[in-house]
């Protein structure tokens, strides 16, 4: 496996603008911006699996798969979501500065933190080559700033795109940690996450119907 | 080790009705949704006879467990042991007594009220679909045991339920809706961030192949090799996912809103069966790590006692009977916790029997709740009183599940909490037992003390207001008094359930058996 040479260069440059799509994701008040941004990041995923394909031929499902289900369905009823209810973001808890400054602290501490401590999460000789090294620490750091942008924001969209982060977060390290995954389990996690941010948004629509808004610290009926 | 060796030696007997039972309901909530829009009888009668169909599938499944066997399907890829088939029976009688209980209750005008009359016919189609395959989610992720399809079908229970949570489609029901999909789903994605680590280490020990490494009962045989920091991360994850949707505080602020929101008949699942099925997953899959971080035994127990204390705590401040309820099975899951997680025999013994326990006496408490709900249309406990002369049934049936939860002989209860706490004593965790001893007493005040006000207090309107009153039709009570009856026979011949349980916590129990 190790003789065959990965296109470093590019699934670095892949990888690199995978976290700035993610920054664009959770910091851009534009909702459809936002969604673009997502939409952008999932292409990136399909890239990338892609040239890890080289390697290893069943990436090449995985790539079709997440095409199909991260970069028309989400995005699609995204959209649809963003049109039926607010194109602004309810404003988050942080300002966008210190947002951008606490989303780029995250970003680099938690990038160096898996990079060189990958051996915690995948205790093998592979994975602890550069490439798979690289991957493990984009796929942590989309995860963090996704749970970054569900514990900040109060926009239920913007919660929506955060999960869909954190799940493009642990999908992506599923190509060094679980590249012998089948397609059944595989077909499910994609099949499932496009049902969630279905139903999710569907509820949301219904909330926006009621509430008059999506803003999600004015769902205030339930307390204690 | 003792247990990895049982488990080894135990092959699996190739059978078809581990896949019968979760796929049944499956294509019954199909049918269901093909043929019942304009038929709300034909919906009903599907779904009772699914219900039916699979309680019988679990009652054979539990004898050939019984028998000895492990039953295996696909391979390998499902697996029923003592434990699965434990799950499956709570998931299946409790299943089945919760659409007996639902028939009556959602033709009730109060339904139609809130929902409004034109929908409700259609409604109950997507309702009925939506709460066969939630029972057949849950199943199938009490028999699967390939780890990722276990995070799979357990998200599976999430969007399954998530609209029956949010069914009267209000302001209420969307917020609780809304809360339990988004903090169940984030929650899981941790989980299966477990799964897959896992998985990984598994497959790199180089003893199991790649496929082998996603099936839990062969990652057991190897997880002595798995190294101590990777499992720690696994476990972390897993309990912060899987924990989240057991209800486990500190991650349990979705449970009161969804467990009281949702319908009845879904309540009476939430809180009776899912929550188990999340605790049953977590058990299964930390449990591999159990003798490798001795370490972890405290701080899970510890985890167990704070949830059972906070829960408790909340319980007692809430005057919504539903919410009361909800809060409560926060603390119970607590004990059930604490007990599985001590890792010795008698603990998982506890916390399993505890399980099933509370499965019966929560699903009957919500019921009862519900037919208060359903007679006075009120469900404040301080807008209720004085209704035992007119709900005898009712009154009899909430008593016995609030003494059953309190832990009075000869009920269920007494049993179970009194194995756990002997457990933990024999742990030397002397703390652990006096808190749960006081959770013990806070939860019969929390209980009682309603229970006296709404049959026994004084009506706040006067004995005018209760005029109207009168007790729940028998479609509702016969569930009721059925799992009455179940909380007083597990309480007076604990015996009965004893081999499934003894078998169901070898599998579990690592530490000196």
């Amino acid at each position: 496996m190790s003789e065959i040479a990965f296109p470093i260069e590019l699934i670095r440059t892949l990888s690199l603008a995978l976290i700035i799509t993610s920054v664009m994701a959770v910091e851009v008040r534009k909702l459809r911006t936002a969604a673009w941004a997502y939409m952008m990041q999932a292409l990136l995923i399909v890239a990338l699996l892609a040239s890890f394909g080289t390697a290893n031929h069943a990436l090449y499902w995985w790539a079709a798969t997440a095409l199909l289900t991260k970069a028309i369905l989400i995005p699609w009823v995204l959209f649809r979501a963003i049109e039926r209810t607010n194109r602004l973001e309810v404003a988050p808890l942080v300002g966008f500065a210190p947002s951008v400054i606490v989303a780029a602290l995250l970003m680099i501490g938690f990038y160096r933190l898996t990079h060189g401590q990958v051996e915690l999460l995948a205790p093998t000789e592979l994975a602890r080559e550069e490439v798979f090294r690289t991957n493990l620490a984009v796929a942590s750091t989309v995860f963090v700033l996704g749970l970054y942008a569900l514990l900040t924001r109060r926009d239920a969209i913007k919660t929506v795109i955060g999960l869909c982060l954190l799940e493009n977060g642990v999908h992506l390290s599923l190509v060094s940690l679980a590249p012998g995954l089948s397609e059944t389990a595989l077909f499910g996690i994609a099949s499932e996450v496009v049902v969630t941010v279905f139903l999710l948004l569907y509820v949301i629509e219904g909330v926006y119907r009621e509430f008059g808004t999506t803003d999600t610290l004015r769902l205030r009926e339930l307390q204690w | 080790m003792v247990s990895a060796q049982v488990v080894a030696a135990v092959t699996g007997t190739p059978s078809a009705l581990p896949v019968a039972i979760f796929l049944i309901p499956i294509f019954a909530g199909f049918i269901i949704l093909l043929g019942g829009r304009r038929h709300h009888r034909f919906c009903q009668a599907t779904a009772l006879l699914t219900a039916a169909a699979m309680a019988v599938l679990a009652a054979w499944i539990a004898a050939q467990v019984l028998a000895g066997a492990v039953l295996t399907a696909w391979g390998d890829e499902l697996r029923v042991d003592a434990l699965s088939a434990l799950v499956v029976l709570v998931i299946c009688f409790v299943g089945l007594a919760a659409t007996i209980y639902s028939i009556r209750y959602l033709e009730h005008q109060q339904l139609l009220d809130r929902v409004g009359v034109g929908r409700a016919e259609r409604r109950l189609a997507i309702f009925y679909a939506l709460f066969v395959w939630f029972l057949g989610t849950m199943t199938w992720a009490a028999v699967t045991n390939n780890i990722v399809m276990l995070y799979v079908a357990v998200e599976a229970t999430t969007l399954t339920s998530g609209l029956l949570v949010a069914f009267f489609w209000d302001r209420r029901a969307l917020e609780a809706g809304y809360k339990y999909m988004m903090l169940l789903t984030v929650g899981i994605t941790f989980a299966l961030f477990g799964c897959v680590v896992i998985y990984a280490a598994g497959a790199a020990t180089g003893a199991l192949d790649g496929r082998d490494a996603l099936m839990i009962s062969h990652v057991r045989g190897v997880a002595h090799l798995i190294p101590d920091r990777t499992a720690l991360i696994a476990v972390a994850l897993l309990v912060i996912g899987f924990g989240m949707k057991a209800g486990l505080a500190p991650f349990h602020p979705w449970l009161p809103d969804a467990h009281a929101e949702a319908p009845t008949p879904v309540s009476v699942l939430l809180s009776g069966v899912m929550i188990k099925v999340a605790i049953y997953a977590m058990a299964r899959t930390v449990s591999i790590f159990f003798p490798a971080i001795p370490t972890l035994t405290v701080f899970a127990v510890g985890l167990g006692v704070f949830t059972m204390l906070l829960g408790v705590v909340l319980a007692l401040a809430q005057d919504d009977l539903k919410r009361l309820l909800a809060y409560s099975s926060v603390s119970q899951m607590g004990y059930v916790l604490a007990g599985i997680a001590l890792g010795t025999y008698l603990g998982v013994f506890g916390g399993l029997f505890h399980l099933l326990n509370h499965a019966l006496f929560k699903a009957l408490l919500f019921m009862t709740a519900g037919a208060i709900l359903y007679a006075t249309g009120a469900r404040r406990v301080s807008q209720l009183g004085g209704l035992a002369a007119r709900m005898p049934i009712t009154a009899l049936c909430f008593l016995v599940g609030a003494l059953a939860i309190a832990g009075f002989p000869p009920f269920n209860g007494f049993f179970s909490k009194l194995t756990v706490y002997l457990a933990l004593a024999d742990a030397g965790l002397w703390w652990a037992v006096a808190l749960a001893v006081g959770t013990s007493l806070l939860t019969m005040v929390a209980l009682i003390r309603p229970a006296y006000r709404v049959f026994w207090g004084e009506a706040p309107g006067g004995a005018a207001a209760l005029a109207n009153v009168r007790e729940v039709p028998a479609a509702l009570w016969v569930p009721m008094l059925a799992l009455a009856g179940g909380c007083l026979i597990l309480g007076v011949a604990p015996g009965i359930a004893r081999t499934l349980l003894h078998h169901a916590a070898l599998l579990l129990a690592t530490l000196g058996i």
